[in-house]
């Protein structure tokens, strides 16, 4: 449900994807760590790496990565900003693994919902300034990553893409993945974007406000270190308070409701019809590289 | 008095502002005085016309009620069943809302359901009024207003219970929820879907001084998605239901059911006291007083 993986070389609307090489690839071995945290502590600033090839993909494995991590920053007095970001050239982040979803027992399925979710749960709701640096494309779960930030800085190229493109696969992004939408672009180009499943380029996402800033590739991560220096600049409780008044009602929608949410996700995605909509695209993708 | 009023042209409301007269502040387009003198449409005349193509799953619903198609008992009741059938009829996935009518979308709410009306059939105007909101606003398939002419007050309440808008690029035409011009109130299903699709800033500013925006000032605010030339409007509603016809039903309309359920059900848990305020409100003495001094208004500027 953030899907879409954008893993072949051909795509519409000339954006760029992952090269097919990757895609041929075995899945990465598990003791290369997916993620990587350089933390500064004299400015107090995290830079989480997402470096998972070929796009990282967020696996229930990354997403428990990304969340051990998660906490520890928060628990660490020392660390009161984080910037995400990838080391993968032209991918932040293509979304939800396709394959935690297609062809698993429901009992996996739901431990993996669970850890979008908490995914979801601690990066929205997180203490610190959290900044995603999108230097590359960003569909779907990437997408849902970056609205969870406080502040979007992507690299001004036209062939990178970032929306929640749900329907066009066949399937739904869930309410919460809505109500972040809504909270950043407003509730018409929400209902707009969700229905068609958009994707929009680097700069037509500025243009609806899905992200705030547009520099040149390599400006990225300064870019984001500056912004950063400019948001610690005011009192953590002030802004820390301010931040939870924003977003606890959203929160709070999915706190009071993340069991019925995975049960409905379950059983949407365990559907024969569902299925057979990822295994079609599944397909598409690879024919598409042959 | 009566009966000179019930012969003037039939015109919009929702609470509001059909422009009738030949003469309108702004430049804008009204309908032509020579309307307003006609009798009441011959009722077997249909005032809705429906063309399916079932093979390409679209519907072309034309209102063709003049002088304005005002939004009367009987054209809503039309409406509602012709929306009805399109919903349960399983080769329709789409429908593009138009007029046939000259320079006139809609003009809203026919003033005369409220002007000097019973209790009783006021309220059975109201829930004619609230059924057409909830058909179309709750509405599983691609809906798409194609805005080829002017569209005030209830005109708008169709525009905007549509997913998708696209107006003719015309500066005269205009379209808004003007009731406060004429001292009544938009109901809070009207402010609904007015901040679902402009914001709550823009909405609460539109609501409040009942403004009427031109084509492009309604592009600008993002009351509606695009402008084009009128002999295009109906071609690229046409093209546009292609593309939103190329997304799975099921992950649409369980996506669009997310968006719009919770302003939708606010109505449906409220309906009867709806009518009951409205009602109330409509029959009183001031407010009747207001609606007769815009109708008495109207005929002067014809004369």
């Amino acid at each position: 449900a953030g899907v879409l993986s954008q893993l072949s070389s051909h795509s519409r609307n000339g954006r760029v994807c992952v090269s097919p090489c990757f895609s041929l690839q075995r899945r990465n071995n598990s003791t290369s760590p997916k993620i990587k945290v350089d933390l500064d502590s004299s400015t107090g600033v995290a830079v989480l790496m997402m470096q998972s090839p070929p796009v990282n993909s967020l696996s229930l494995e990354f997403l428990t990565d990304f969340c051990i991590n998660l906490e520890k920053l928060e628990m660490d007095k020392s660390c009161r900003g984080l910037i995400l970001t990838s080391t993968l050239s032209k991918v932040f982040s293509a979304g939800l693994d396709i394959m935690e979803m297609y062809g698993t027992s429901p009992e996996r399925c739901g431990e993996f919902w669970k850890a979008v979710q908490e995914m979801w749960l601690k990066l929205y709701g997180s203490n610190m300034v959290t900044i995603a640096a999108i230097n590359g494309s960003s569909p779907a779960g990437g997408c849902l990553m970056s609205i969870g930030c406080d502040y979007r800085i992507m690299a001004d190229n036209p062939r990178y893409s970032i929306g929640l493109n749900e329907t066009q696969l066949g399937i739904v992004a869930p309410f919460w993945f809505k109500d972040t939408l809504v909270n950043t672009v407003g509730n018409r180009t929400a209902e707009l974007s969700l229905e068609l499943g958009q994707l929009y380029s680097a700069p037509e996402a500025l243009k609806i406000g899905l992200v705030d800033r547009l520099v040149p590739q390599d400006q990225v991560l300064s870019t984001a270190q500056d912004t950063m220096s400019k948001w610690l600049a005011i009192p953590d409780h002030a802004r820390q308070i301010t931040k939870s008044m924003m977003r606890k009602q959203t929160i709070d929608k999915l706190l009071s409701n993340r069991e019925a949410d995975i049960t409905n996700f379950v059983s949407f995605i365990t559907k024969d019809s569902i299925q057979r909509s990822l295994r079609m695209y599944l397909e598409m993708l690879k024919s598409r590289k042959v």
